[in-house]
């Protein structure tokens, strides 16, 4: 990931007013993580699985501060039971950001499975999506996520692929 | 030792604080044990995020004291959550598992506890939560909570409960919805802050 989409990640979440990460790393984003842990506005919160970063993300967000999850796409698998218990059972919003692992011009076998899970699975959770492959468009997808979950106290999906994260 | 007279001990010391819970049989007993609490308690029907949700309440509110209200069964789902908790020290969050070594609100099927090898406070301090205790009287988990409630790192208690929900008890009506609005509004009253604010004219 280069620095510059680095830092449009970075500008997207503070004029979201993000200031909570929670995250499980991830190869991709391999270059974001530090960069978030460095940030002085932004507390990281590693966690030991992504349905734990959902369920700390819900619980930022009933305090009236504003958290995001960061993840590979395969951490969505391991999220979907919190995110359906919080979203569609209480209507606490998680936005979550996800490096797109396995679309047209992966090349590891062992991520084919996340590219062909995520969007099927997304649709099944109901969850409003936008899939970035350009630099220029990271900003106002995070802020636009921003402003959807808040409107309608749901979920909300961002992922990065194409040459962002390649 | 009952659940509901812990509750009822819990309560008592209650009055400012932040409570989430879950699940089946003890969101019925906490609604009755502590009613001056309902406002200040997010009902959940969750297995395995309830601590994750208070830790994350915990952050956004760090001069208020937060209460998660766990279960063996949802503790059991994550255990991850330790962990985390043993890196992140946070200093306002008191977590009480209620380990009645079943699944109680299906029917009674035994956890991971029932066994008597898996020890939860165990688990919990090798994970890093020092503060982490086993309660297996009224008494001591009443002392328990008062030097839960006063410490200033991450302070875990195990309440060994038999499996059987206090009789009589009024059952709790709203929905998850419901509790969420009630308790949010309550966060933004007693904060000052909007958290579900009004739409835009646009």
């Amino acid at each position: 990931m280069k620095s510059t989409a680095v830092d449009a990640v970075i500008r997207g979440l503070k004029k979201a007013g993000v200031t909570v990460v929670c995250y499980l790393p991830d190869s991709l984003f391999k270059e974001l993580y530090p960069a978030l842990d460095a940030d002085p506005d932004i507390r990281t919160i590693p966690v030991t699985n992504e349905g734990e970063g959902a369920a700390i993300c819900g619980g930022v967000f009933l305090s009236g501060k504003r958290a995001v999850l960061v993840m590979e796409n395969s951490g969505l698998r391991a999220s979907v039971e919190p995110l359906a218990r919080m979203g569609l059972g209480a209507g606490i919003p998680v936005v979550m950001l996800m490096s797109y692992r396995g679309e047209l011009g992966e090349n590891n076998w062992w991520a084919i499975p996340h590219g062909i899970t995520m969007e099927p699975m997304l649709d099944a959770l109901r969850v409003p999506y936008r899939v970035v492959r350009d630099e220029d468009a990271i900003e106002e997808a995070i802020t636009d996520a921003f402003s959807w979950s808040y409107a309608a106290y749901y979920h909300s999906a961002i992922a990065l692929g194409g040459s962002i994260v390649r | 030792m009952k659940r509901y007279d812990c509750m009822t001990k819990l309560g008592e010391r209650l009055t400012d604080e932040l409570v989430i819970l879950s699940l089946g049989g003890s969101v019925d007993e906490w609604y009755n044990a502590a009613p001056h609490m309902r406002a200040a308690s997010l009902f959940q029907q969750q297995l395995g995020c309830v601590t994750g949700e208070a830790f994350g309440l915990a952050v956004g509110l760090p001069h208020r004291q937060v209460i998660s209200l766990d279960t063996d069964g949802g503790l059991l789902f994550n255990l991850g959550i330790l962990a985390t908790l043993g890196n992140e020290q946070p200093e306002n969050l008191l977590t009480i598992v209620w380990d009645n070594q079943m699944y109680l609100s299906i029917g009674g099927p035994r956890t991971h506890t029932a066994a008597g090898r898996v020890d939860l406070a165990a688990i919990a301090r090798a994970s890093g939560v020092e503060k982490a205790f086993t309660a297996t009287t009224l008494e001591e988990f009443d002392a328990l909570c008062a030097e839960g409630l006063a410490a200033s790192v991450p302070y875990v208690i195990v309440a060994k409960v038999d499996g059987v929900l206090q009789p009589g008890i009024k059952r709790k009506h709203s929905d998850g919805r419901e509790d969420k609005y009630i308790f949010v509004r309550h966060v933004e009253e007693t904060e000052g802050v909007v958290i579900m604010g009004p739409s835009e004219h646009n």
